[in-house]
């Protein structure tokens, strides 16, 4: 759609989009802190607006678990301008969406809008950022929302279920111990003076990025941004998060019970945050354990033994050290002993014998067809460069990382693998139905 | 998350909720990008769309080859379509896999309720390498019996999984419950009894009767020069015979049985919440009101500020989400309220659900609701036709619908002219509103007696076999 609509665009003029390049992102910090990244790209008429707040699961405590994912769904309930309902109301009339995410490390607000109702947006956003108002009866009412959607998780996704044991289990100290989505009997108990404590903490300004992207000027949104944003105080900045997680000493285990069909299993080495120099490495050697038929685990588990119907692995991006996730479901009949025992020979063949090069080759190939399809949408380019932003320290880390992935060597994957992938250092999670056997 | 994005049918997608250049009353002709489209001398129709913006290339082909051809071997067109790159003429499986994998090149292949789908995404440089494979693919599996055994053996895996989760296995449910034993009934994965009843040369000759180029299309997308891939495609696809005789559909329309309400109750014993549909006859595709039937469900159940998801979510708390929509294929099509809810408040979610439905029916819908919902759809649309992915796909369900750009490029005046009256009308006429249907997974035990409330009641284990 990138071209089709130039002849309607008779007040802007439509950018040739090249390749995408760091030096496209235009960038300005407002005097109370809050930071902006803007990319222009007129190919649809369309623009975004996405909020980090730099606030997740790993700034809660006991007592307020699930508080920030709560708080997410209440900043659409009412401010001082725009009462309950009314932000949904008038973004909507105004032919814009919106959705939000919260993590274990960040709070996401996302707004998708023709890019003639700009305006509107800034005006929305900062009433609720500089005046949120919150409402005894909406906050009764969210409680029965997210109490639905804790629900609805754990019924329809045994992950849900099982990722949560793994986390409780592998972390003792550190807050990512407990889900995004906190205790039930947390969801319960927490009170309006609760929510207020959080929004006067962590929903400064200072502790905001925020990406515009599509067909919008950089200097009608620095204007705006100084019109409606800049008004707003900076008047504290939150505590750095201090628990570290110590070292674990010990294999953990843990089984869950559930009425499925055979057993799903998950394991979690822990490894570290996204600033890490092992990073690029981990994030390869994920890739290469179940990327694609020809990944290994693929093809060792599902393919050849057929001990597992899929099997992935994840290394996510964190602000904190957090865990190497590898997940799969073993086929109808296979004792899950047996599918651990076939990933752990698959680990230590990696160990001992390393990785081939086309192997290592085939992943940067692979790294780089992500970041065509990265930078392929106006949503896709402001996800990716506002987590970069936040995890990574510098959007501009974004444009480095095929660079940073190339310079990644067999050598390197050996030795990480060696390093975490560690008996002693890893959690093996059992979700089944049969659990007394 | 805040909540769970509306999920837009896949033909709401194709068939273009065409926006203007702002959400304001700007007139102006909406197009779609410039393409060409051609049919070789075997049948097979072509559509070639340059747009450069990543030098990537998507591709996609439809052929009519879905669950709706299964007849009694259900599952056979699913494992058929998956089955396609299990090894070609010309490439062994791991070939197929070792060079896709290693370029960062990726083929999937699945069947829907009606057709097959091939899609591809590569770069421009590999095209050399992919279009071969991709033509093989498609026009010389061999299916080999080892790898189809393996498949099976997964896909029967899966079907049990699915089990696990009310909201895998409901629109299986609700299709065999609206549509009985029509062919639209069949469920597109089929079901384990059935898929371990069929063997390799089942797959053959299934291939052989439904992968037909006169009767197919393929779409490319992406960062390509149009004359050249022209003449590569003509060279390659070519040669894609046609077998026998053209299998056509052979049905038509479904007669529905709907002439009093009626009740499925989906037993799931561990079951801590009641999912569930409300709903019957929905619209086919080429519905001439299908652009207003679209704007008016946004009002009902169609996005965050809707009717349903107001009530039923903001301002109850009942439940995450709430919505409804319509279904629409190219014989047949289904409507339905959908949500779920804590199992002791399922009747209260049920009731309150019914009675917002039963308020746009008596009430209609005022102006500026309707003004919201129009500049809601028109606000959304841009962003469906972004990328070369959705560029390919639009345009093989052009084909496979039987529009063409003048759809797109009418959207816009559709939109704007629907008033309340004619609102009121799509209403009445579309948007069922006798004998309702009701379809609900949950603890049959706890929620039986509610169940019987709205209709004759009929009960199934969600652990047997079949929907």
């Amino acid at each position: 759609m990138k071209k089709l609509l130039s002849i309607l665009c008779v007040c802007l003029s439509v950018p040739v989009f090249g390749q995408m390049k760091a030096d496209d992102v235009q960038t300005f910090t407002l005097d109370n802190g809050m930071k902006f990244l803007v990319i222009e790209d007129g190919s649809i008429p369309n623009a975004n607006m996405y909020l980090f707040y730099k606030v997740g699961s790993r700034n809660e405590h006991p007592g307020i678990t699930g508080l920030s994912h709560f708080f997410e769904h209440m900043m659409f309930n009412g401010a001082e301008k725009y009462g309950p309902k009314e932000f949904d109301r008038v973004m909507e009339y105004n032919g814009g969406a919106n959705n939000a995410y919260t993590t274990q490390d960040v709070t996401v607000y996302t707004n998708w809008f023709p890019s003639s109702s700009m305006e509107v947006i800034f005006d929305l956003e900062a009433d609720r950022i500089g005046s949120l108002s919150i409402d005894s009866a909406m906050v009764e009412s969210e409680r029965g929302v997210v109490l639905s959607e804790r629900s609805t998780g754990l019924e329809n996704s045994p992950w849900r279920v099982l990722g949560e044991a793994v986390n409780s289990t592998a972390f003792l100290e550190h807050p990512y111990n407990w889900s995004v989505i906190g205790y039930e009997s947390d969801i319960k108990n927490w009170k309006k003076e609760d929510l207020e404590e959080y929004f006067n903490t962590y929903y400064d300004p200072s502790n905001c990025v925020v990406v515009v992207s599509g067909d919008v000027q950089y200097d009608e949104v620095k204007r705006l941004a100084q019109e409606y944003m800049e008004p707003i105080p900076s008047t504290r900045q939150p505590k750095p998060v201090h628990l570290v997680e110590p070292p674990q000493t010990g294999e953990r285990r843990i089984t869950v019970q559930k009425e499925v069909s055979s057993p799903y299993m998950l394991i979690g080495y822990h490894t570290p945050e996204a600033q890490h120099e092992d990073y690029y490495a981990l994030d390869i050697l994920s890739s290469i354990l179940s990327r694609g038929n020809t990944s290994r685990l693929y093809s060792a588990l599902v393919d050849e033994k057929q001990l597992a119907t899929s099997v992935f692995t994840n290394m996510g991006e964190s602000f904190d050290p957090n865990l190497f996730q590898i997940y799969a479901v073993s086929a109808s009949g296979v004792e899950e002993l047996d599918l651990e025992k076939a990933i752990f020979e698959e680990i230590e063949k990696i160990k001992s014998e390393g990785i081939r090069e086309d192997e290592l080759q085939k992943t940067k190939n692979q790294k780089l067809m992500d970041f065509y399809g990265q930078i392929e949408t106006i949503n896709g380019k402001s996800n990716n460069i506002g987590t970069y932003e936040l995890f990574f320290g510098d959007f501009r880390k974004m444009f480095d990382a095929p660079q940073e992935y190339e310079k990644v060597t067999q050598e390197d994957i050996k030795r990480v693998a060696n390093e975490y992938f560690k008996k002693s250092n890893r959690t093996v999670g059992v979700l089944k139905a049969n659990v007394e056997d | 998350m805040r909540h769970i994005i509306y999920r837009v049918s896949a033909l709401m997608l194709a068939l273009g909720m065409i926006s203007q250049l702002t959400f304001a009353q700007t007139a102006g002709t909406f197009k779609l990008p410039d393409y060409e489209k051609f049919t070789l001398e075997n049948g097979l129709t072509v559509y070639l769309m340059q747009q450069s913006e990543v030098p990537t290339i998507s591709f996609a082909a439809i052929i009519p080859a879905g669950a709706i051809q299964d007849g009694e071997k259900s599952g056979l067109s699913f494992l058929t379509a998956t089955a396609l790159q299990f090894g070609t003429e010309n490439y062994t499986k791991s070939d197929i896999e070792e060079a896709l994998d290693f370029i960062g090149a990726n083929i999937n292949s699945s069947s829907t309720k009606e057709y097959a789908q091939v899609s591809a995404r590569f770069a421009t440089k590999d095209m050399d390498t992919v279009l071969p494979i991709l033509k093989d693919v498609i026009t010389a599996p061999v299916f080999e019996e080892e790898e189809v055994e393996k498949e099976r053996k997964r896909m029967i895996s899966n079907l049990e999984r699915d089990r696990e989760s009310p909201r895998s296995v409901i629109g299986s449910y609700w299709d065999r419950f609206i549509f009985a034993n029509h062919p639209y009934g069949n469920p597109s994965r089929g079901t384990v009894t059935s898929v371990e009843s069929f063997n390799t040369s089942d797959l053959k000759e299934f291939y052989s009767n439904y992968y037909q180029p006169g009767s197919s299309a393929i779409a490319l997308v992406g960062d390509f020069s149009v004359a050249d891939m022209k003449s590569k495609i003509e060279e390659m696809f070519s040669e894609w015979e046609n077998e026998g005789d053209q299998i056509t559909e052979g049905f038509g329309e479904p007669e529905l049985a709907l002439e009093s309400s009626k009740v499925m109750l989906v037993n799931k014993g561990d079951a801590r919440e009641t999912t569930f549909l409300i709903g019957g006859k929905g619209v086919k595709r080429d519905n001439q009101d299908y652009v207003a039937i679209q704007v008016v469900n946004t009002v009902l159940g169609g996005r965050f500020t809707s009717w349903l998801n107001d009530e039923l979510r903001v301002n109850t708390g009942l439940t995450y989400g709430a919505n409804s929509r319509f279904t629409p294929m190219k014989h047949a099509g289904t409507f339905a309220i959908s949500t779920f809810t804590a199992t002791e408040n399922t009747e209260e979610t049920i009731d309150r659900a019914l009675q917002v439905y039963e308020r746009m029916h008596t009430e209609g819908i005022d102006e500026e609701t309707l003004t919201s919902a129009k500049n809601y759809v028109k606000g959304q649309f841009p962003p469906n036709y972004e990328t070369s992915r959705q560029l390919a796909t639009l345009l093989t369900q052009m084909f496979w619908y039987g529009f063409d750009e003048n759809y797109i490029n009418t959207f816009q005046a559709n939109v704007e002219e629907l008033d309340t009256q004619k609102a009121q009308q799509i209403i009445a006429e579309y948007f069922p509103k006798e004998n309702l249907q009701l379809l609900l997974i949950g603890k049959a035990e706890d929620i039986r007696t509610i169940a019987e409330k709205y209709g004759e009641t009929v009960e199934k284990e969600i652990t047997s076999d079949g929907f």
